[in-house]
């Protein structure tokens, strides 16, 4: 024992020494472990820093500047002071608020009928869930450039359509009038962006257990009982998802409005976003531009958070089930 | 020995070689459109001829990006060393010191027509050479007057302009006048056409006050408001070249347009040219507009580039963008006075309309922030075509805003 003791001394000594070696070469590999996971982040990280944090943080900078196409010189929060002093401010926030509320509630509504549509046992369903996909696939500019000679008064099929039928008595210019521009701004808006909406719901709707629904017809539901408590909460998470994310592209969405009318007339289609343009690149009065940006993307992560914050609670609630 | 002369030899060919390359320059011209490429090489060859050594880079760019291509460069600090520039952003150029001024020489100046160099005039220096002109005038669809039982001739007041307008809209239906209303700069000039032709004006040059809160621009800013009822459907939807859509499609029975419109009617369409009728308070006048060639400071051969300029601003690169054939622009020098026997213009009843106007038109307004200018009065004249609010309330507006960008 002794001997084995004596045996074991130098090698519990050795042990000792090889756990500590062990620890060291183990605390060695964390280190060169968390260097190498470092490494392998490294040109994603740069890559944020370059594209994202970079122009984040030097959009803040010129914020402060009266940067325009002759220099800059730092002139504290002048440009929010005038910004947020400015009656066309509210008007434009509202007025992307507005924009913001009817398309992603059309896109919302008419995306789950479209879906339940779809989703029916219906013949011809696989054409169907094809031919809605054009708006998505297409260019969004093209598709843009398509609705601009729709909404032509004098050679467009609407107005031409409409006067066919007896309810104009001469061309109307969609794109002329305040209301008009606004409206078919938010139309063509709702085109580009339904079809995606609408996949989504569709492939949620085709998640929901078959099994509920034959319990519910069973128990003698009817159609919309089923559709209002069936339906519905099981595809709750994803119609929460996509309002959100509507909300943050329908928020950016610029070249929908700047094709078709550029903001006009008198302003009636400038949203944040274009005014933002507008400021900083039509004019050349970047630092102007910058502190619009700025509450651009202050608002824009609002709406993220709230965004990761229901995502949160959708996960949870997934947890607890 | 040999040695030593060998070293004196490779000695003297760097010197020479970078005594050459710091004479020889490299200019960036930008120039917009594809019209009149080949007019552009000759005069580049020529310029490199007499600079040996010395090349032009020429940058032809389409109307829509040249001018906005020129200020980015300019304001990364990378400036073309002479651009095309329409002349109302030579202000904010000049003041932005991003231009530098130019010599033209006194009999360079008696030459040009006049009220031209008004259009690139600054702090009494000279901050482009002007290099295309325009004036309006207003052409008639004889077709439409002759359908609405009027005989074709040209109205010659506001008054007997709408009068025409009204019964070509009662009596065939199509729009009497094709108006422009969209947030673009020929909007603000046609209705800076109206303004002129009624004695008034945005801003006064010699003291830089607003006076467009003025009877002249209320009166005129009413009349757009009427002509409105006799145009065609929603002119806040259309810019000059729609409206000439319009015309060639036999649907306006008037519009404004420059001389080079003639060539760009359609064929069988019968049409006459006229002076921009007069309002109650002035005599018809014209907006006189100017594109230049500016010279950018920075480029390190402002000199170089001045003479590039110079030598496309004069002489027969001049007459060749101007006639007909080139552009077809109002002449921007008086050529009979420089020895061109018979120029395109002389004795030519079309060429009247638009070189007799002259001395009665106003310039395009000079403002340091002349984007922000146009939005303004574009805002202004859209609200009256909208009926957005009263005349008076939106002249007001205007003038006050006006203000801040002068």
């Amino acid at each position: 024992m002794t001997h084995a003791s004596g045996d074991l001394l130098p090698y519990q000594g050795e042990r000792g020494g090889s756990a500590q070696k062990k620890q060291g070469m183990l605390q060695g590999l964390m280190r060169s472990q968390a260097t190498f996971a470092w490494l392998l982040i490294a040109p994603a990280a740069l890559y944020l820093v370059l594209v994202v944090a970079w122009p984040l943080v030097e959009t803040v900078r010129l914020s402060f500047t009266n940067a325009n196409i002759g220099g800059e010189a730092y002139i504290g929060t002048a440009n929010y002071e005038k910004l947020l002093s400015s009656r066309k401010l509210g008007q434009t926030v509202s007025r992307t608020f507005y924009w913001m509320f009817l398309s992603v509630s059309f896109k919302i509504i008419f995306g789950l009928i479209g879906a339940t549509l779809l989703n029916a046992a219906i013949p011809g369903r696989a054409l169907f869930r094809m031919l809605v996909m054009p708006p998505w696939i297409v260019p969004v500019a093209i598709g843009c450039f398509g609705w601009l000679w729709l909404y032509n008064g004098h050679f467009g099929i609407i107005s031409g359509a409409l006067q066919y039928v007896g309810i104009l008595d001469g061309p109307f210019e969609f794109l002329a009038y305040k209301q008009s521009a606004f409206y078919s701004a938010v139309v063509t808006d709702v085109w580009v962006g339904l079809p995606m909406v609408t996949i989504f719901m569709l492939a949620a709707m085709q998640g929901v257990p078959r099994d509920l629904y034959e319990a519910a017809y069973v128990d003698g539901a009817s159609r919309w009982y089923r559709f209002r408590r069936i339906t519905i909460p099981q595809i709750l998470p994803v119609i929460i998802t996509m309002s959100i994310l509507s909300i943050i592209w329908t928020f950016n969405s610029f070249e929908i409005i700047w094709i078709l009318t550029e903001g006009g007339p008198r302003s009636a289609t400038t949203t944040l976003i274009i005014d933002t343009y507008k400021m900083a690149i039509a004019n050349f009065k970047f630092g102007q531009g910058a502190a619009r940006a700025v509450i651009v993307v202050t608002l824009l992560s609002v709406f993220s958070l709230v965004y990761l914050f229901a995502l949160h609670q959708i996960k949870k609630r997934f947890e607890a089930a | 020995m040999r040695t030593k002369l060998l070293f004196a030899a490779a000695a003297g060919a760097g010197a020479m070689m970078a005594a050459a390359s710091a004479q020889s320059a490299e200019l960036h011209f930008i120039r917009c459109g594809d019209n009149g490429l080949d007019e552009d090489r000759k005069v580049i060859a020529a310029f490199e001829a007499a600079n040996p050594g010395n090349t032009v880079n020429m940058e032809s760019l389409p109307w829509g990006t040249c001018q906005d291509k020129s200020l980015k460069l300019a304001s990364a600090g990378s400036p073309p060393s002479v651009s095309y520039m329409g002349s109302r952003t030579l202000k904010q150029l000049a003041d932005n010191n991003l231009v530098v001024d130019v010599k033209i020489s006194e009999d360079q100046q008696k030459a040009y027509q006049p009220g031209v160099l008004n259009t690139v005039s600054y702090r009494d220096k000279f901050w482009g050479f002007p290099r295309a002109f325009s004036t309006k005038g207003l052409f008639l669809n004889c077709d439409i007057f002759e359908e609405a039982g009027l005989a074709c001739e040209a109205p010659k007041t506001w008054d007997e302009m709408y009068a025409a307008a009204k019964t070509i809209k009662d009596k065939t239906g199509k729009a009497g006048v094709g108006l422009t209303g969209k947030d673009f700069d020929n909007t603000m000039h046609q209705f800076l056409n109206y303004l002129y032709s009624n004695g008034g004006q945005v801003i006064d040059p010699s003291t830089n006050e607003i006076t467009l809160d003025s009877k002249n621009t209320l009166e005129t800013l009413k009349f757009y408001g009427k002509l409105v009822e006799v145009a065609q459907e929603g002119p806040t939807a259309f810019e000059r070249t729609q409206v000439r859509d319009l015309f060639n499609d036999n649907k306006v029975g008037m519009y404004i347009d420059g001389p080079w419109a003639r060539g760009q009617h359609k064929e069988g369409i019968t049409t006459k040219a006229a002076p921009i009728p007069a309002g109650p308070s002035g005599v018809s006048g014209t907006l006189l507009i100017t594109d230049s060639l500016a010279v950018f400071k920075g480029s390190g051969h402002e000199e170089l580039a001045m003479e590039f300029a110079r030598m496309m601003t004069t002489g027969d690169s001049q007459y060749t963008l101007d006639k007909p054939d080139g552009w077809g622009l109002t002449p921007i020098l008086k050529y009979e006075e420089l020895g061109y026997e018979k120029p395109y213009y002389m004795d030519d009843p079309y060429w009247a309309v638009f070189v007799d106007s002259i001395p009665t038109g106003g310039p395009e307004p000079l403002f340091v922030d002349y984007k922000a200018m146009q939005t303004t009065i574009n805002s202004m004249i859209q609200g009256i075509i909208l009926k957005d609010d009263t005349a008076e309330n939106l002249v007001a507006i205007a003038a006050e805003e006006l203000e801040e960008f002068k």
